[in-house]
């Protein structure tokens, strides 16, 4: 490739992220100025400028306490499942991986729906008992698939088949606390594994926020070893790249990502499939740019579905993993029939 | 064996429009539910006649309630468990072997049984369907006087009906009358404490009560018969009159608490934490001392106009005056059920903290 060429197209990327970064920053404006309490954008925008101005001091509450907290949320969850989209399918070389793939939203779910059912508390913090099982649960499924990869070789397919097989498991164990319930502690249970962000809190948004600042800090500097594996197992290795400890570092990443975005709002489902494959055909394979696409990417969708959530129907929050794949399905197939480098 | 090969037989005609034949004097019944009602209605030998339940509709879903009853009846905890018709565990083999005459069975559990119903009925056991839950007048009292033929107490059940019907007339003539503005309700199922918010009801549920008693359900026409509302939603508003349904939630440290043996401190200071929520100091339903808890086993029960009474009274406390809700629900208990209501029912919340 000729340096012009190689900064024509760095460019084209460039463009692309100031696209995303723009949108996002549009899409979160729009989502902390809808709601049914109908306030204009100015009165959204005196409660961070000049809060003392505020006549009304139910805005205040409403912007930081109520709207504030369900986008940061769902911008932190957004971003956390896109990048642990893209990182599933580069080690598993495989376009159909996402955060799912291997069980660990199943066994967050399994998590959930014990605790509910059994009514399990935490000791002083009783509002954590959910999502402190659910990671639980979660990492306990990180670890069996974790397990078995380091007997048989840490090899995309047995991952995979590793991690399918834990999918199923915690699905039927998931099934059996559902039965196990009354009806009124499965609508809870149910309502928990819809996903909704109506559980977001300052506090779930600054866990969510550090495990996604931690996973970025820990893999910047294997950015280009992604990229190499993205070519083959062998010629990563022949690039000098410990495809094995890679793939198992990222691993532990994706399921610490994973588990952080789904224990406090529920399992959301196709934001890690769906944001890597779009940020995949705008930006290219190279993961300097790939990951953090991803991430904006489904920040952008997560929020935009919190939008689209709110405005279904004003006065109830229609649980945002329902809303979700409605998003985002439209947006992939537009991408694809538009694709032009689509073989 | 068709119940007519019994000899003397009656028919009754159940919630469902059905005509049902029986025989006279059934002495072996299968109850799927409406525990509390079938006791009012039999009176406190009622239950020697009972042979099989579905327990955990009674002792999972109501336990508090399950345990003041088996203290004046332990014979009820050694009866066959039919199991749960929605968990699927209910075996119709269990059924057929307790030997029913007759089988009453909740409208949600007949549709829920599906073809199963048809295997009962071919072994020679009717099945007659009772619908509390459906929260009409109409239903009430159909379910009661065909329960109370069945138990040949039928006088017992038409002045339990009349009282029914008479006290839901009265509240709505009551509200009917009044003019100006319904009042703004939100009510929502506290069994998730303060920190989130738990379910609120459309139509169904506490829903229809509140209708019923002449208030505005900020609820009607969002999304969801029975989720939770936006905070958001819920602050802009600005409800004047709360509930919060209790129940006797084990192991949850943050719940409403009510219902029996449960203390009225307990109930007050679970309910407290509500005002905490962001906004909630400024909802003129706070301000002027209108937060309630109701007693969530309370609806859809032979006694719950003791609750629409109360709701009643929250929303117009002059066209109630005269009326004592509370005394409605304990006396309702004393005339008709073998256990006292000792324990939390309807409470409003003392002045805020």
């Amino acid at each position: 490739m000729t340096s012009i060429a190689y900064r024509k197209m760095a460019r084209h990327r460039l463009g692309w992220l100031i696209t995303g970064v723009t949108l996002l920053l549009l899409s979160i404006l729009i989502d902390l100025s809808t709601g049914p309490a109908l306030l204009n954008i100015y009165d959204v925008f005196s409660t961070f400028f000049s809060p003392e101005k505020m006549s009304d001091p139910m805005v205040y509450v409403i912007v930081h306490n109520i709207r504030l907290p369900m986008t940061m949320m769902a911008i932190v969850v957004g971003a956390s499942l896109g990048a642990a989209g893209a990182l599933m399918q580069t080690i598993l070389g495989n376009p159909l991986a996402s955060p799912y793939t291997l069980g660990f939203s199943a066994a967050a779910g399994f998590g959930a729906a014990v605790t509910i059912l059994f009514g399990l508390e935490l000791p002083y913090f009783p509002e954590l008992s959910v999502p402190f099982f659910a990671f639980i649960a979660a990492s306990t499924a990180c670890a069996l698939v974790y397990g078995v990869a380091q007997l048989k070789g840490v090899t995309a397919e047995v991952m995979v088949l590793s991690g399918i097989a834990t999918l199923f498991l915690f699905q039927s164990l998931q099934s059996l606390a559902q039965y196990m319930a009354s009806p009124e502690v499965l609508q809870e249970i149910v309502f928990w594994l819809f996903g909704s962000m109506l559980k977001a809190n300052w506090f779930s948004v600054s866990v969510g926020s550090s495990i996604f600042l931690f996973s970025v800090l820990v893999l910047t500097k294997d950015c280009w070893k992604l990229t190499a594996l993205r070519l083959g197992d062998d010629r990563a290795l022949s690039l000098g790249v410990n495809v094995q400890r890679l793939r198992l570092k990222v691993f532990a990443v994706v399921s610490l990502l994973t588990a952080g975005a789904v224990a406090f709002v529920g399992t959301i489902g196709f934001i890690g499939l769906v944001a890597p494959h779009i940020a995949r055909m705008l930006v290219g394979e190279d993961h300097r740019l790939l990951l953090p696409f991803s991430s904006i990417t489904g920040a952008v969708l997560m929020v935009a579905a919190s939008i689209i959530s709110k405005v279904i129907s004003p006065g109830s929050i229609v649980p945002i993993g329902i809303v979700t794949a409605v998003v985002g399905v439209p947006f992939l197939f537009g991408l694809i029939l538009t694709n032009k480098r689509g073989s | 064996m068709p119940a007519q090969a019994y000899g003397k037989t009656i028919t009754v005609t159940d919630t469902l429009n059905r005509k049902i034949e029986l025989p006279a004097k059934p002495e072996r019944i299968l109850l799927g539910f409406y525990f509390e009602d079938f006791y009012a209605i039999g009176g406190a030998n009622a239950f020697d006649k009972v042979v099989a339940i579905s327990k955990s509709t009674w002792h999972d879903w109501r336990l508090s309630q399950w345990n003041t009853y088996i203290k004046v009846n332990p014979e009820i905890a050694k009866l066959v468990d039919v199991g749960e018709v929605d968990s699927g565990t209910f075996s119709i083999e269990k059924a057929i072997a307790s030997k029913p005459d007759v089988a009453i069975l909740a409208a949600w559990q007949y549709n829920a049984l599906g073809d199963v119903v048809t295997k009962l009925e071919a072994a020679g056991i009717p099945v007659v369907v009772a619908d509390y839950n459906a929260q009409t007048v109409e239903k009430h009292v159909i379910s009661t006087l065909m329960i109370g033929k069945i138990l040949g107490t039928e006088q017992r059940a038409k002045k339990l009906a009349d009282e029914y019907a008479a006290a839901v007339e009265d509240v709505m003539h009551r509200v009917m009358h009044l003019g100006g503005d319904k009042p703004r309700v939100y009510v929502e199922l506290g069994n998730k404490g303060a920190d989130e918010y738990g379910n609120s009801y459309r139509e169904g549920m506490w829903g229809g009560v509140i209708g019923l008693a002449g208030g505005n359900n900020i609820a009607i026409g969002q999304a969801g018969q029975w989720s939770p509302l936006n905070p958001e939603y819920v602050l802009t508003s600005d409800p004047e009159v709360i509930f919060i349904a209790g129940s006797y939630w084990e192991s949850r440290d943050k719940a409403v608490l009510m219902g029996f043996g449960v203390e009225p401190e307990t109930t007050q200071s679970r309910l407290s934490t509500f005002l905490g929520r962001p906004g909630w100091s400024n909802l003129s339903a706070v301000k002027s001392q209108q937060v309630h808890a109701l007693y969530h086993g309370g609806a859809r029960t032979l006694y719950d106009y003791a609750f629409l009474q109360y709701i009643g009274k929250a929303l117009y406390p002059e066209a109630f005056a005269d009326i004592d809700p509370e005394e409605t629900h304990r006396r309702f208990y004393e005339t008709y059920l073998p256990v006292s209501a000792e324990g939390v029912f309807m409470t409003r919340l003392k002045s805020s903290p």
